[in-house]
């Protein structure tokens, strides 16, 4: 079922042979053999030296000697490093934001004075292996001098407060406030207000592969920097800012990357540090770190606190929407998206799939003596939805409604797309009714209803279904990072297609893969756009060193800046081939059609080129002449900035049981309608929303990052920061609706995080929903056994 | 992270395991499957000087059965006695339990004796080895001593063990025919250490519990027998009722502290929930 | 003196012999000294999984191992699935079922399906999923793996193989 509206000419494929199969992958055959190069994998030359970083053990605390002579003096550790050493080779590493009322800091690569976390680098030892490194870094002797900390969001603004960093008062990295004409009105009116508080606790990424770079001094001042980025372009730009060298001798190279979900897709002090030892050192230096590190220092996530009000007439409309957001961005703002995309995007997309045009809130990130937090899959979204659809569930409790209507009444329509909400955001085409209503009935949800008004206790078990149904941002371009302080942040990206000598095609996109199969993905878009064979086409990416410049992986955007891109320039190559073509053929340009490799008279197949016969004319490898004025070679780049975001939608429901007496739930349903718009591989797409289902599932039931009173992580192995199994997780029932965007350039929309955003809302109003007739409030995550077991007796139930 | 320097020696015998044992007292580790004791190494909070394998003392690899006993040697892995006839005849009760140790690359090289000796408060083969009234035989240079479980397990961690000694065996009795046996965990997620659990032995004469032997692990350092609830059991009928006051009795009768996995009120409620539900399975089949 | 030793280990058919010190991990021993590097280090715990091998004909953490202490074993790595020319059937149904994003986990579903298959020929979705307890995947969610394994058994029986 797809949106009425006619898809404008110009957002059209010149061919679709391709998108819109479900190609398998071309990546698998080397990763299925144990021949992916992932970093570690990595061929190092010989004298390369190890390092590893010796961690503060403090929250909070001043350094007030350290002590290298030890470590110094064990066989094999080559040299030892304080913050005093790097800050004379890496400047303090800044986010650059610029939103009002926000307040910057910035960061010592490796800690000079004072540190800030558990986890901050107050060391770096370098070493003839990884052993021998970490024997150095225990040798570090290292004096602190403990200071009072602040680690819950809850008590970063206090009055006593310890002050985080000297250029963020209050602890107030940021406080955004909006708010539309007749909010206060609406409210006094309104028949009922339902209000909440959601608790949203801390989790990370976890990609089965660790971070990890290799930093390699090539011949005159060249570095080669491997990282297991997502943005390789951004890190080569903030290198040279921040080691200050230039940036024509850095090239940055992506290798195989065993997950990153945005965790990959911020820059980290070892990153900046690697580089600069090398370059010191003048000799190879690797870092790779181990799990216990990774949960320590990857950017956490989801420490956020939603007070959520809506002013509801008696059919349950809301007339008005209040949010009190607080987000903890932890000791420093990240790289390279400060710290305030939480905030910033759940106050901007809490309004969702949902007609309110009045709105107001107060968003506030605050800084505390914890691990950085930046952008994990579903960036703020996971959150916001699970509020929002927690609201909505509410008032169709309160006004003994069905969930599903309720949010049926409050969905924009599709026939009034295209439609902006009310802080600006622009939805162009989409499903929201669409997909709920398919949602529905895939999951026999009016059925369920009807058996469990019989009684929702059954055998031991409480069962329960949930909704959520949400917008998602994707594709942002550089008006979209603009509009949420990030101005240091490109938003295009870049295409570059070639056609050979020999008549294959290279393609250039300024993407780096992480699993999503970019390699097969984007091949298909430039052969339907160019006109070549499938396997004719290679796509090259992640490599500052060949292929354009662009904003790279992350926040869902791949397909519509990467695919967008890819279509102009195919579209500009193929033209070119046209051209010479229609002078080889004697023809008009407009007669010349390109299919499968060749090109050929309209109506005449008998008067056709192949890709290699005009190839040749252009790089001058046979006897005919270029047409006048025509360049040599064939070769086109082009570049795509979307405007502002672009939003896709889909609708999760869950079905659970809560056990009455252990309180396990178990998933005994997953539905997901999606609208990713044109869909380029479906297999992948489905596969993107499964992985992002199953980490929003793990978010929602038993991941969870918990800190101490003292700022220690407890949860620094995965005996303890707990992720799904095969055993925790249920099959999924998924369907697409295409909706294809009428602002994008191919009409893609990005599907990259909508599993995750989905499943967290839609599991824990499941959950709420199976015990909701006990009373049991059920407003936060995750959702343990003990949690639920305790709720439930302190229910009666 | 990577392990500390240390020394390793393999010896071919248990008597050359003794001795290098003896030699290095409390710097050296015995390395049996390794799945408890390397991953410590890995975060360097396990550092012994000298690390002495096992895995070439062929004469620790056995399986007896004696008249009252079944005998399982130090070098048993837990898959292998898991799937062994004689053990899944005569100790049922343990195969269950042997089924959620671990994870199967785990299970495939932890021995059983190394749970014993590592004990982990949520282990689960501690709570069997009470119920089964294993007896662990501990052999040093002095010669070989006999420990009962119910003094070997000591506190987290921590064992009654003496440097110089190791475990050469452990000995479960053999469970009757007749008698009913269950053993039930909660887990937070499918890879996760268990919250905790109950092993369950009891014996039925003509409608009257005759025998009852029950243990619970996750609810204090270390893996306890419910006597209470077993007293409440004993001449019991095993009816709806006497099941639940033996429930109530086991919450009274541990004294758990929370983590963040399970605090203190859910540890002592799954006690009780899991007695029911291993008793009335056990009982309707 | 670092104490160093010297091993012999038959992996993937071929004798290879190491010297090495006594806390090298398995994991590092194929890796780097030996380039085998299909097995990855996820953890170091035994939890995730990416470094399964078959130790002696069963699924084991190389993580969790010394080099020293498997002194004489017979360990297979993923690199001894397929040849040349063709992918082994179980990397087949892999591919097409989509079972794989990143990759990174991938050799160790690989081992480990190999063990299971050959105990349970024939298994249904329950047993499957409990078989694949043995390892971590973050980015599938694990649906399209298990109808991978499910189909490598039919594939496995269809061509009459163990």
């Amino acid at each position: 079922m797809s949106n009425d509206q006619p898809t404008p000419d110009r957002f059209n494929l010149a061919s679709q042979n391709h998108v819109g199969q479900s190609v398998p992958r071309r990546e698998d055959d080397q990763l299925l053999r144990g021949q992916g190069r992932y970093l570690d994998d990595v061929p190092i030359p010989p004298q390369t030296a190890h390092m590893a970083l010796v961690l503060s053990p403090h929250a909070h605390a001043r350094i007030t000697s350290i002590d290298v002579s030890e470590a110094l003096a064990l066989e094999g550790v080559l040299e030892v490093f304080t913050g005093e050493d790097l800050a004379g080779m890496v400047k303090p590493i800044t986010a650059q934001i610029e939103l009002p009322d926000y307040s910057s800091n910035s960061r010592d690569v490796v800690a000079v004075d004072e540190v800030r976390f558990v986890g901050e680098a107050v060391a770096v030892v370098v070493a003839e292996s990884q052993y021998l490194a970490e024997d150095g870094a225990e040798l570090v002797d290292v004096d602190y001098e403990v200071l009072a900390a602040v680690i819950s969001l809850d008590d970063a603004t206090d009055v006593d407060a310890p002050q985080v960093n000297p250029t963020v008062p209050g602890n107030v990295y940021y406080d955004g406030r909006f708010a539309t004409d007749a909010v206060a009105e609406a409210f006094a009116a309104a028949a009922h207000i339902v209000s909440e508080e959601f608790r949203s606790n801390r989790v990370t990424a976890v990609p089965i592969e660790p971070r990890g770079c290799l930093a390699v001094p090539e011949h005159g001042d060249t570095l080669v920097f491997h990282s297991s980025t997502q943005i390789h372009h951004v890190l080569r730009t903030a290198l040279a800012e921040f080691l200050d060298v230039a940036e024509s001798n850095l090239r940055v190279v992506v290798p195989d990357v065993g997950g990153g979900f945005g965790i990959k897709a911020a820059l980290y002090p070892e990153e900046f540090v690697c580089a600069a030892l090398a370059l010191r050192l003048r000799r190879p230096v690797k870092w790779v770190q181990d799990r216990y590190e990774a949960l320590l220092t990857d950017v956490h996530a989801r420490d956020n606190l939603y007070r959520v009000e809506a002013a509801v007439d008696d059919d349950g409309i809301v007339l008005a929407l209040r949010a009190e957001i607080r987000t903890n961005g932890g000791a420093y703002a990240a790289l390279p998206f400060g710290c305030t995309l939480e905030t910033t995007g759940g106050a901007r997309m809490i309004v969702g799939p949902y007609r309110i045009s009045q709105y107001e809130y107060t968003a506030t990130a605050v800084a505390t003596h914890t691990t950085p937090t930046c952008a994990y899959r579903g960036v703020a979204q996971p959150v916001c939805f699970m509020a929002i659809e927690g609201i909505m569930d509410r008032i169709a409790r309160r006004l003994d409604l069905d969930p599903a209507d309720v949010r049926l009444r409050n969905m924009v329509p599709t026939a009034e797309l295209p439609w902006t909400n009310v802080v600006g955001v622009r939805y162009d085409t989409g499903s929201f009714v669409e997909s709920l209503e398919q949602a529905m009935e895939m999951a026999d949800y009016r059925e369920f209803r009807a058996e469990q008004a019989k009684g929702r206790l059954v055998d031991g078990k409480y069962r329960g279904i949930g909704i959520c149904s949400f917008t998602e941002v994707s594709g942002t371009g550089a008006p979209g990072w603009r509009a949420r302080g990030l101005t240091r942040l490109p938003g295009f990206d870049s295409g570059l297609v070639k056609v050979e000598p020999t008549g294959k095609v290279t393609a250039f996109v300024s993407h780096a893969h992480s699993g999503q199969g970019h390699f097969t993905t984007f091949a298909q878009v430039v052969a339907d756009e160019l006109g070549a064979p499938l396997e004719d086409v290679t796509i090259v990416e992640g490599d500052t060193g060949s292929g354009p410049y662009g904003t790279n992986t992350f926040a869902s955007r791949s397909a519509v800046t990467g695919g967008g891109a890819l279509i102009r320039a195919s579209a500009k190559a193929r033209e070119k081939l046209a051209r010479i073509a229609a002078a080889m053929l004697e023809a008009n340009v407009e007669d010349i059609e390109v299919e499968n490799g060749r090109l050929h008279v309209a109506g005449v197949p008998s008067r056709s080129l192949s890709f290699a016969d005009v190839a040749e004319t252009a790089y001058a490898m046979n006897t005919t002449d270029l047409p006048e004025g025509e360049t040599f070679g064939i070769e086109a780049t082009d570049f795509y900035d979307p405007p502002l975001v672009t939003m896709a939608n889909a609708t999760h429901i869950a079905q659970v049981a809560v056990d009455a007496g252990d309180g396990r739930v178990e998933i005994e349903g997953y539905t997901v309608v999606h609208d990713c718009g044109r869909v380029i591989n479906p297999m992948i797409v489905d596969g993107q929303v499964m992985g992002g289902v199953a980490q929003g599932i793990g978010e929602a039931l038993m991941e969870e990052l918990v800190y101490d009173d003292d700022g220690q992580l407890k949860t620094s192995t995965l005996a303890d920061y707990l992720l799904p199994a095969s055993v925790d997780l249920p099959n999924f029932n998924i369907a697409h609706i295409e909706s294809p965007s009428i602002d994008t350039v191919g009409g893609f929309k990005g599907v990259g995080e909508g599993g995750v955003i989905g499943a967290v809302p839609a599991v824990v109003n499941a959950i709420g929903d199976a015990l909701a007739d006990l009373g049991v409030n059920v407003n936060t995550k995750p959702l343990r056994p003990a949690l639920l077991s305790g709720l439930i007796r302190e229910a009666g139930g | 992270m990577k392990p500390p320097p240390f020394s390793f020696v393999a010896p071919t015998s248990l008597a050359g395991v003794v001795e290098a044992m003896a030699a290095h007292g409390d710097d050296a580790r015995i390395l049996a499957g390794g799945q408890s004791l390397v991953p410590l190494m890995n975060m360097r909070l396990a550092r012994p000087d000298v690390v002495v394998s096992i895995n070439r003392c062929d004469e620790l690899d056995f399986v007896e059965v004696t008249d009252t006993h079944v005998a399982i040697g130090a070098l048993v892995r837990q898959i292998d006695a898991e799937r062994h006839a004689s053990i899944g005849t005569e100790c049922p009760l343990l195969v269950d339990a042997l089924k959620h140790v671990g994870l199967p690359a785990t299970r495939n090289r932890g021995t059983v004796c190394g749970i014993l000796a590592h004990c982990d408060p949520l282990a689960e083969l501690p709570a069997v080895a009470l119920v089964l009234e294993a007896e662990l035989v501990l052999t040093s240079a002095g010669g070989e001593r006999r420990v009962a479980a119910e003094d070997f397990f000591v506190t987290e961690m921590t064992t009654s063990i003496e440097p110089g000694e190791i475990i050469s065996s452990v000995e479960f009795i053999r469970q009757d025919p007749s008698e009913h046996s269950a053993f039930l965990e909660i887990t937070n997620g499918g890879h996760a250490w268990p919250v905790g659990g109950v092993a369950l032995r009891w014996a039925v004469t003509d409608g009257v519990c005759t025998m009852a032997h029950l243990a619970a692990f996750g609810v204090g350092s270390v893996a306890q027998r419910l006597t209470g609830a077993e007293n409440e059991l004993v001449g019991s009928d095993l009816g709806p009722e006497a099941i639940a006051t033996a429930a109530i009795a086991a919450r009274s009768e541990v004294d758990p502290t929370g983590d963040i996995h399970a605090d203190a009120d859910y540890r002592r409620h799954f006690v009780g929930l899991l007695l029911e539900r291993g008793l009335t399975q056990g009982v309707s089949s | 003196m670092t104490e160093m030793h010297d091993i012999e280990v038959t992996v993937n058919g071929r004798r290879r012999q190491g010297r090495v010190e006594s806390r090298r991990l398995l994991i590092d021993f194929l890796r780097h000294d030996l380039g085998l590097t299909g097995a990855h280090i996820g953890c170091e715990q035994g939890v995730c999984g990416a470094c399964t091998v078959l130790l002696d004909g069963r699924t084991a953490r190389s993580c969790l191992h010394f080099a020293v202490a498997v002194d004489g074993a017979e360990i297979r790595t993923v690199e001894d699935l397929a040849t040349p020319d063709q992918l082994h059937p179980i990397q087949e149904m892999f591919h097409q079922k989509h079972a794989l994003q990143c990759g990174f986990c991938t050799p160790g579903f690989l081992l480990t399906t190999v063990e299971f298959l050959e105990r349970e020929p024939d298994p249904d979705e329950e047993d499957i999923r409990e078989a694949l307890m043995n390892n971590v995947c973050r980015c599938t969610g694990y649906a399209n793996i298990v109808e991978a394994v499910a189909a490598s058994a039919v594939e496995l029986r269809r061509r009459g193989e163990a």
